[in-house]
C-alpha cells in the first residue's frame, strides 16, 4: 500500500491537528488557572471542603482578602483519604467538612494547628462544639439522624427511638452507610451515647437489622428511597431532609430525642506553611463574620445552607425546624472518633451484610 | 532479543529481500540499537508509572510503616484478615461473578461482532455506534436504571407489572452477573471485531472450496480468532473483578458484597486502612492470574499473523428472512438491556423535580445545570483530559501490544501478566498509590511537586487505562505480518515512512477504536479523578458526583445524561472525522462487500 496523493497525507495531518487542538481546547481553563496562581505572589491556601457552599465562600474571601485558594471541593470520604494518604507530605491548607470525629482523630494524630479560636461570639451550639485544646473550630450545626417521612403515607410516625424496632416499620426504616456517607457515623456513635454504650448500641442496630433495615450509600439515594415509596423513614442529615422537603411539600422533617450534633469544622494543617496558616485562620474567622455567614446561608439554600449557625446574631433559615422542646444531645468527638473505624466496620459486617 | 530472532527469520522470506540484504549491515546495527532504546524507555515508563504505584500501595499489606500507615515493617496479619469474614465473602464472589460474567460477555460480544462484521444484518452501522454508547456509560448508571425498574415500588410496580420473581432476580447476583456481563460486551465486540477485520475471506473461501460446511468453516475461523476471544476474555474478567459502580450501587443494594467495595470501604472508613484495602488488592491481582494462565495455555506455541498484503476483503453473508428476525430481535434486546434500561432510568432521573416520587416531568434539573455557575467548565476539562489521555494511552497502548505479539520471553510474560494485573486493580488503589509514591517528601526536596496538578491526573489516567488499550489492540496487532512494513521499506521507505505506509493503514480502525475505548473510559472516571484532580479544576466524574450523593440527585441526573450527550458527540465526531479523512484504502481494510 503506497500512498502517492500528497492531499491524503494532509488529510491525516489535518486529523492529527484538529485532535490536537480539541486536547488544548479542553486543557486551556486548567493551564489558565495554572499561570494565575503561579503569577500571585501570595501564598495559595488550599481548602480541602466538602460544603455545598464552599466555592461560594471562596469567590468572596478572595474577593475580600486578595488571598488566592486553591479549592478541592470533594465528597468527605476522599478528602480524608487524601490527607491520611499524604500525611509525610501533606498539601492541604485547611479542611472544612461536616463532623467533629474526624478532626478529632486528626487532633489526635498531630495534624492540626492548636490553640486557634477566631475572636467572635460562640452561641451555646458553637461554645459545645469547641475542642479544648482548639484544634478546630465549629462552623455550623446540622443533626445526624434527623427522621424524613411523607405525611400522605406515615399518618402516625413514631414518636420514640425504641418505637422503630416495632413490627409495624419492618422493611420500612432506612438510613445510609456509614463507610460512605460522613454524617452517619455521628448518628451511630450517637445512638450507642444514648443508649449507655457500645453494646446496647449494638444491639439497637441489629433489631433495627431484624426489622429489615435499608441500607442505602449516603443521603441522596437514602431520600430517593423514601420517595419512591421503598421505604416509609428515613434517618439521615437535618440539612438534607429539609432541602428535600423544600422540593417536595409531602415531606416532614421531625427530630425524635435526642438527635445528635453534627457540627461542621474547619480544621488547620499542623505542617502548612507558617503563611498558609495565617491565611487558613483568616479564612475561617471570615466565614464566621456576618458576611462569611450571608455566604454560607445562600450558597447552598437547598442543601448545606439550611444549618444551625453557631455564632450569636445570626438566625437560621426560616425553613429549618425550630430546636425549641428538642432535644439535642453532644456527643464526645475523642471518645467516638477513637472508635469510629471499630464501629463501622462492625457496622458493616453485621447490619449492612 | 526478541526483534533480533525475529529479524534474522522472518525478514528473509519476506519480499524484496534481495534489497534489505544489501542494506543489513548498514543499518541491522542501529536499527537494533534503536529498538532497545525504545524498550528500556518503554520499561522505564511503565516501572514509573504503572509498576511504582502499585507496588508502593500493595507493599503496605506487608510493611504499613513504609508510608507511615502502622507500626509493623513487615507483618502478615492484613493478608491473613482477607481471608476472613465478609472480606473472604467478597473476594469469592467477585471471583465466580467476574467468571460468569466474562462467559456472558464473550457469549453475547462474539455474535454480535460477527453479524455486524460480517452479515446483512439491519441497522449493522449502529451496532459499533450502540457499543460506544454502551462503553460510555458508567457502569453505575444501568445499575441505578435496573434498580429503578425493578425495585419494589420501582416502575415496574407503578405500571401495575409488578413481579417479585424478577425483583428478587435482578436485585442479586443474576443481576449483578447480567450488568457486569452487559458491560462485559463491547469489550468482546472491539476485541472480536478487530480479530475479524484482519482475517480475510481467504480462509472461509478455502474451508468452503474443500467441501465444509458453515460449521466446519466456523471451526476452522475460531481458532485464527484465538487471540482476539482469549483477550476478550481476559479483559472482560480483569474489568469485572476491577467494577466499581456495579459493586456500590446494585451489588450493595442487593446485600452481596464484592471485592472492590470492600476495597473502597476500607480506604473509605475513617481513619482509612490501606494495609487492609492492599491485601484485598493483592488478591484480586493474584486473581488475574486465572485468565492470564488459560490464555497461555491456549495459544502456546501458536503463530496468528493472517493479515498481510494479499489478504482479501470479505463476503458479507445475506441473511435469511428468520434469520434476520432473529439476528435484529437478538442484538434489540441487547441495546434494550444495555441502553435502554440505564437510559430510562438517568432521563427519568433527570426530568423528575421530587426525587422520583411522582411522575410529573419538569426540566428544573436541567435548569439548575444551566444557570448554575461551573457546571460546564467540569465537562469542557473532561473532553480535554479525556482527548489527551486517549492519545498518550493509544501510543503507549500500541507499542506494548506489539510486545505482547511478539514471542514469548520472559520480558513479554511479565509485561503481559504485569498488564493485566493493573487492569484487575480497582482505579482507587491507583490513586492511593499514585499519594503514596508521588508524594513523598524526597519528592517535595527535590522540587518534584507532582499531587495534585494535572501532569500527575493524566499520568494516572493513561497508565489505568493503557493495558486496558493494549489488551484491545493486541488481538488486531498480533495478525500483522512483518511483510507489510517490509514491502514499504523495499520500496525505499525509511523506518517510520515504512510503519505509516505499511502497517498503520492495516491496524488505523483498531487504533481508532482503542482510542476511543480510552476516550469513554477517561471522560467519566470517578475514583483516580476524586483522588487526583487538581484543586480549583474539577473533572466532570467529580461534579456529578458531588450532585448525587448529596441533595441535588435531579441535577446529578441531568448533568450524567448531559455529560453522556457530550461524549457521544464526541465519539461521532472521531468516527466521522476517520471516515472522511482516512484515506479510502484504509477504511476498505476490515471491511466487506456484499456477496
Amino acid at each position: 500500500m503506497i500512498w502517492t496523493k500528497t492531499h491524503k497525507n494532509l488529510r491525516v495531518v489535518a486529523a492529527l491537528a484538529g485532535l490536537g487542538a480539541l486536547a488544548l481546547a479542553g486543557c486551556t481553563s486548567s493551564a489558565a488557572s495554572d499561570q494565575a496562581s503561579g503569577a500571585k505572589a501570595k501564598v495559595p491556601l488550599v481548602v480541602y471542603s466538602a460544603q455545598g457552599y464552599d466555592k461560594a465562600m471562596v469567590a468572596a474571601f478572595t474577593k475580600a482578602t486578595g488571598i488566592p485558594v486553591k479549592l478541592d471541593d470533594n465528597s468527605t470520604g476522599p478528602l480524608l483519604t487524601q490527607i491520611e494518604a499524604s500525611k509525610n507530605n501533606p498539601n492541604w491548607g485547611l479542611l472544612w467538612v461536616d463532623g467533629s470525629t474526624a478532626f478529632a482523630g486528626l487532633d489526635q494524630q498531630g495534624l492540626l494547628v492548636k490553640g486557634y479560636e477566631p475572636s467572635v461570639s460562640f452561641n451555646s451550639l458553637g461554645a459545645k462544639n469547641i475542642p479544648p485544646d482548639k484544634s478546630y473550630v465549629p462552623t455550623g450545626v446540622t443533626l445526624a439522624g434527623a427522621m424524613v417521612y411523607d405525611r400522605t403515607k406515615v399518618t402516625a410516625p413514631p414518636t420514640s427511638w425504641a418505637q422503630i424496632t416495632g413490627s409495624q416499620w419492618k422493611g420500612a426504616i432506612g438510613t445510609n452507610d456509614p463507610t460512605q456517607s460522613g454524617p452517619t457515623y455521628p448518628f451511630i456513635a450517637g445512638m450507642m451515647n444514648y443508649l449507655g454504650g457500645v453494646s446496647a448500641g449494638e444491639k439497637f442496630f441489629t433489631r433495627l437489622k431484624a426489622n429489615g433495615l435499608v441500607i442505602n450509600p449516603t443521603n441522596g439515594p437514602t431520600l430517593q428511597a423514601l420517595t419512591t415509596g421503598q421505604i416509609k423513614l428515613a434517618f439521615v442529615q437535618s440539612s438534607a431532609g429539609v432541602g428535600a422537603a423544600l422540593g417536595d411539600k409531602k415531606l416532614v422533617v421531625k427530630y425524635l430525642d435526642p438527635v445528635t450534633m453534627l457540627p461542621s469544622c474547619i480544621g488547620i494543617d499542623a505542617k502548612a506553611p507558617a503563611a498558609e496558616q495565617a491565611e487558613a485562620k483568616k479564612f475561617a474567622a471570615f466565614v464566621l463574620s456576618a458576611q462569611g455567614q450571608k455566604v454560607m446561608q445562600s450558597g447552598d439554600p437547598t442543601g448545606d445552607s439550611l444549618y444551625y449557625p453557631v455564632v450569636d446574631g445570626i438566625a437560621p433559615l426560616p425553613a429549618l425546624p425550630p430546636l425549641t422542646g428538642v432535644q439535642v444531645q453532644f456527643i464526645d468527638p475523642y471518645k467516638w472518633g477513637s472508635q469510629e473505624a471499630a464501629l463501622n466496620t462492625w457496622f458493616v459486617s453485621n447490619v449492612i451484610h | 532479543m526478541t526483534d533480533q530472532t525475529d529479524f534474522a527469520v522472518r525478514a528473509p522470506a519476506s519480499p524484496g529481500r534481495g534489497q534489505r540484504r544489501l542494506a543489513w549491515p548498514a543499518t541491522a546495527g542501529s536499527r537494533l540499537a534503536s529498538a532497545r532504546l525504545g524498550k528500556t524507555v518503554f520499561w522505564l515508563l511503565l516501572s514509573f508509572f504503572i509498576l511504582a504505584p502499585c507496588a508502593s500501595f500493595l507493599a503496605l499489606a506487608v510493611a504499613p510503616r513504609l508510608f507511615s500507615q502502622g507500626a509493623q515493617w513487615f507483618t502478615l496479619s492484613y493478608l491473613r484478615q482477607t481471608f476472613t469474614g465478609v472480606t473472604a465473602l467478597a473476594i469469592t464472589n467477585s471471583l465466580w461473578v467476574s467468571c460468569a460474567a466474562a462467559a456472558f460477555g464473550l457469549a453475547v460480544g462474539f455474535p454480535v461482532a460477527w453479524l455486524a462484521a460480517r452479515t446483512s444484518l439491519p441497522g449493522r452501522r449502529l451496532v459499533a455506534g450502540g457499543m460506544w454508547l454502551v462503553l460510555l456509560l458508567p457502569s453505575w448508571l444501568p445499575a441505578l436504571g435496573w434498580q429503578r425498574l425493578v425495585q419494589p415500588d420501582g416502575v415496574l410496580y407503578r405500571i401495575g407489572l409488578s413481579s417479585p420473581f424478577i425483583t428478587h432476580l435482578i436485585m442479586g447476583p443474576f443481576g449483578v452477573v447480567l450488568l457486569l456481563g452487559l458491560r462485559s460486551v463491547p469489550f468482546t465486540f472491539l476485541a472480536v471485531t478487530a480479530g475479524l477485520a484482519g482475517l480475510g475471506q481467504e480462509f472461509e473461501d478455502a474451508a468452503r472450496v474443500h467441501g465444509a460446511g458453515r460449521l466446519a468453516a466456523l471451526r476452522l475461523i475460531m481458532p485464527i480468532l484465538a487471540p482476539a476471544i482469549w483477550s476478550a476474555l481476559a479483559i472482560n474478567f480483569a474489568e469485572s473483578v476491577s467494577d466499581f459502580g456495579v459493586a456500590a450501587t446494585l451489588a450493595y443494594s442487593s446485600n452481596f458484597p464484592l471485592g472492590t467495595y470492600q476495597l473502597y470501604a476500607a480506604i473509605n472508613n475513617f481513619p482509612p486502612s490501606f494495609p487492609a484495602a492492599a491485601a484485598m488488592g493483592w488478591l484480586l491481582v493474584a486473581a488475574v492470574a486465572l485468565p492470564l494462565a488459560l490464555q497461555a495455555r491456549a495459544l502456546r506455541g501458536r503463530s496468528f499473523e493472517v493479515l498481510s498484503g494479499r489478504s482479501r476483503q470479505v463476503v458479507r453473508r445475506q441473511l435469511t428472512r428468520p434469520g434476520t428476525v432473529v439476528a435484529v430481535a437478538g442484538v434489540g434486546l441487547f441495546y434494550l438491556c444495555a441502553l435502554g434500561v440505564p437510559g430510562f432510568g438517568a432521563v427519568s432521573g433527570s426530568l423528575l423535580g421530587d426525587l422520583g416520587g411522582s411522575f410529573s416531568l419538569t426540566l428544573a434539573n436541567y435548569r439548575a445545570v444551566f444557570h448554575e455557575g461551573g457546571q460546564f467548565g467540569p465537562l469542557a476539562r473532561s473532553l480535554g483530559y479525556g482527548t489527551i489521555t486517549a492519545t498518550i494511552t493509544v501510543i503507549g497502548g500500541f507499542v506494548a501490544a506489539r510486545f505482547l505479539a511478539q514471542r514469548k520471553t520472559k520480558a513479554t510474560r511479565l509485561l503481559d501478566f504485569m498488564l493485566l494485573a493493573a487492569v484487575a486493580l480497582p482505579s482507587v488503589v491507583f490513586g492511593a498509590g499514585y499519594i503514596f509514591a508521588y508524594n513523598l517528601p524526597i519528592m517535595s526536596t527535590l522540587g518534584i511537586n507532582l499531587y495534585q496538578t494535572v501532569l500527575l491526573l493524566v499520568i494516572a489516567y493513561v497508565a489505568a487505562s493503557l493495558p486496558t488499550n493494549a489488551r484491545v489492540l493486541v488481538g488486531a496487532v498480533s495478525q500483522l505480518q512483518p511483510s507489510l512494513k517490509d514491502a514499504a521499506r523495499a520500496h525505499g521507505a525509511g523506518e517510520l515512512a515504512a510503519w505509516a505506509r505499511g502497517v498503520l493503514p492495516a491496524v488505523s480502525r483498531p487504533i481508532v477504536m482503542a482510542w476511543l475505548l480510552t476516550f469513554c473510559g477517561t471522560f467519566l472516571e470517578l475514583p483516580l479523578s476524586q483522588l487526583l484532580y487538581a484543586p480549583n479544576d474539577p473533572p466532570a466524574s467529580v461534579s456529578i458526583n458531588d450532585n448525587l450523593s448529596t441533595y441535588h440527585f435531579g441535577v446529578g441526573m441531568a448533568q450524567s445524561v448531559l455529560a453522556v450527550g457530550i461524549a457521544l458527540a464526541a465519539v461521532a465526531v472521531v468516527l466521522g472525522g476517520y471516515r472522511l479523512l482516512a484515506p479510502e484504502g484504509w477504511r476498505r481494510i476490515g471491511g466487506t462487500v456484499r456477496g
